[in-house]
């Protein structure tokens, strides 16, 4: 299965949300990492058909996935940031009916929804509404029906957002099972989403593709370096202005502080290795707000 | 499977119940109103509603059975005189009036003919029949027709109608076949005569409409639009699972609604005299539609149908195309609410009777005049609306399938 992005593009009026992205994606999984707006979820619409791109194509197998249509379609599991569903369905009849829009046949429907229940831990929850499963529970009936069709191509949308880091390790965990011999995207700005389970990650800013590779790949690719140091409290404001920190620690005597900088910012500052949320905040900078970089 | 589907999604939404609730409710009151419409008085002057009475008044003018020959014309112009110089008539007490009333119910219906026919068309005069000699009573199906080249030369009128069209008018009432039929039909009467039945229509396609309504746009409330769309099946046999579901749910509904309000009030106040012209009845005396009530009863519910499959398709199809399903709510109310007072003004009057509201009232316009020339041929308003929309149907329909595949998820 190879799925290459030819000179992709998305505008909407003004805005171009995704720009000129030439990329080949085979099996394996990939990281899609980028800040809010930096057209990640465009992307993955335009993958999954529910949006045209302005100009290029996407093509499946070298074939254009638009004319492809529902053959493309049945190749795909999709499972969206926004992950909506019918309140009042139960687990089990709202499976039966995705596996229905997949055109599997209800015998063999019944006996997958049956299986997937079981594998996200949803077994004891199978009759109960939709509308009364808790976020964690939600999200693992939105990867149950995506994985219905055994998709070839598996699309993962901001899986683990409002997940407690319990739910989020389990899905993780979840995610790296079900990824083997298929092309999985993983979209997050939850840099230890991708960390431990891509294969290849992509940094994606403003619609453009920044960088990819490996996790090692992206750390060694920063010019600048990992400082450990000191300081004291008052002097953190000034800081900020000057370096790109990524992590603040409270001490009884001051503050721990993490600084990417090309030099040495104090005297006695440590190397450290850096991390991919180092690399998160070293090319996203300032763009990289409070919803971003979440370990 | 699909289809079973989309149909649960609709009847599960709490809102959509309720809606289910309020129309089973309509129906009750709706059939109790029109059964209580049928009275018999008692020999004491005693009035009562109900199967008991229908009976009773059934047996009453059943002894006028038969077709409306001079002889029997007569013979009501006869008792109705002698009711009128009796005691009971001259009293100032009511109850011995209504005793009088009493021995008139049999022959009421016959009465009113009577009344119409030697009355001005559109000028009801209750005690008409007093004048009219048993010497005219066998003129009566040619006064119907006098009546309406009266009418039709009538200063205030000869401009409205042009020569074909009174030609064409005329030529209606010539070809009703006389002498009439005449049976116990108030059943059929109470049922296809009042204002219920038009109510009852117009509140089911509105509740249609809102259970409709959700059809498509609630993919998008729920946000559940993107695997929709995503899924193999999401821009093909999935729509149109959708599109019959807003079918069957329209189909069913409907047909549950009229055919459970025909089958009370006809249980209750006698399937009997179905076969009767419509002329019979005070309504439709100068119906232009040479139909019987079974047949009135078939042609205003399949009207009514056509006009409820139309005006959920549109609903449905605001929902796909704004993703809104308050929008597409609308819709019902919009098309059945506004245009009868659109309709009074004069210069929207004629435009309005081809509205689709005029569906779920076909009974109530059989003696509309409104005519309309298609292809050299003269047509009555009910001859053209129910294929005109039937038609419009067959083409929004299928647009529906088009608009909601093109829908890009953003």
């Amino acid at each position: 299965m190879e799925l290459k992005m030819i000179k992709l593009t998305k505008q909407f009026g003004d805005f171009t949300a995704v720009d000129h992205m030439n990329l080949t994606m085979t099996n394996g999984v990939y990281g899609l990492l980028g800040v809010n707006g930096a057209g990640k979820t465009t992307l993955m619409r335009m993958i999954c058909t529910l949006l045209q791109p302005t100009t290029g194509k996407i093509t499946c197998n070298g074939k254009d996935i638009y004319k492809m249509g529902a053959d493309y379609r049945k190749f795909l599991g999709y499972l969206p940031q926004d992950f909506g569903f019918y309140p009042e369905f139960t687990v089990r009849d709202y499976l039966l009916y995705i596996a229905a829009l997949k055109g599997i046949r209800p015998a063999v429907a019944k006996k997958r929804a049956k299986e997937l229940i079981a594998k996200v831990g949803l077994s004891k929850a199978a009759n109960k509404k939709m509308k009364k499963l808790s976020g964690g529970m939600k999200r693992r009936a939105g990867i149950a029906q995506a994985m219905l069709n055994d998709p070839k191509i598996l699309v993962l949308d901001e899986p683990t957002a409002g997940l407690d880091p319990n739910e989020r390790i389990r899905f993780r965990n979840l995610i790296s099972e079900l990824s083997e011999d298929r092309l999985v995207l993983l979209s997050t700005h939850i840099v230890s989403d991708v960390e431990y389970i891509a294969n290849e990650i992509w940094l994606m800013n403003d619609g453009r593709l920044l960088h990819q590779g490996t996790a090692d790949e992206l750390i060694h690719s920063m010019t600048e370096g990992v400082w450990k140091c000191y300081a004291k409290k008052s002097d953190v404001p000034a800081l900020m202005k000057r370096y790109k920190i990524s992590n603040i620690k409270s001490e009884p005597q001051g503050v721990e502080l993490r600084i990417i900088s090309g030099e040495k910012p104090f005297p006695d500052a440590v190397r450290e290795e850096a991390t991919l949320e180092d690399v998160f905040l070293y090319y996203f900078g300032e763009k990289a707000g409070a919803d971003d970089a979440v370990i | 499977m699909m289809l079973l589907f989309e149909i649960k999604k609709v009847l599960s939404k709490p809102l959509n119940k309720a809606a289910l609730l309020i129309l089973a409710a309509v129906l009750t009151i709706g059939s109790l109103l029109t059964i209580r419409d049928v009275h018999y008085i008692d020999a004491d002057g005693n009035s009562s509603t109900g199967i008991s009475a229908a009976r009773h008044l059934q047996k009453e003018k059943n002894q006028y059975e038969g077709y409306l020959t001079e002889k029997v014309l007569k013979q009501v112009i006869q008792e109705n005189a002698a009711l009128n110089s009796s005691a009971g008539a001259q009293s100032d007490d009511i109850q011995e009036k209504n005793k009088t009333a009493a021995k008139g119910q049999g022959f009421a219906d016959i009465r009113e003919m009577i009344n119409l026919a030697f009355g001005e068309l559109d000028n009801y005069d209750y005690c008409r029949i007093d004048s009219v000699s048993e010497d005219e009573a066998g003129s009566l199906y040619k006064q119907r027709i006098a009546g309406l080249k009266n009418y039709l030369n009538r200063d205030d009128v000869k401009d409205a109608f042009p020569p074909d069209e009174k030609e064409w008018l005329i030529s209606k009432y010539e070809s009703l076949d006389t002498p009439l039929y005449y049976a116990y039909a108030d059943g059929w009467k109470a049922l296809m005569d009042s204002q219920y039945l038009p109510t009852l229509l117009m509140i089911t396609v509105l509740i249609i409409g809102f259970l409709v309504s959700g059809i498509f746009s609630d993919e998008f409330a729920w946000k559940a639009d993107s695997i929709f769309f995503s899924a193999k099946l999401g821009r093909g046999k999935a729509i149109l699972s959708k599109m019959g579901a807003g079918f069957v749910i329209t189909t069913v509904l409907y047909w549950s609604a009229v055919l459970l309000f025909g089958f009370i009030v006809l249980a209750v106040l006698g399937f009997g005299g179905g076969d009767c012209a419509v002329q019979t009845g005070v309504s439709n005396w100068n119906s232009i539609y040479n139909i019987t009530y079974f047949q009135d009863y078939l042609i205003s519910t399949f009207g009514g149908y056509i006009g409820s499959l139309f005006i959920a398709t549109l609903a449905m199809l605001v929902s796909a195309k704004t993703h809104s399903t308050v929008f597409a709510i609308t819709i019902p109310f919009i098309l059945t609410c506004i245009p009868p007072f659109v309709g009074r003004l004069e210069a929207f009057a004629r435009i309005m009777n081809l509205f689709p509201d005029q569906l779920l009232s076909i009974n109530k316009n059989l003696e509309d005049f409104s005519l309309y020339h298609i292809g050299g041929n003269i047509f009555g308003g009910v001859s053209v609306i129910i294929p005109l929309y039937l038609i419009l149907f067959c083409l929004v329909f299928p647009v529906l399938f088009v608009v909601y595949r093109r829908t890009q998820v953003k």
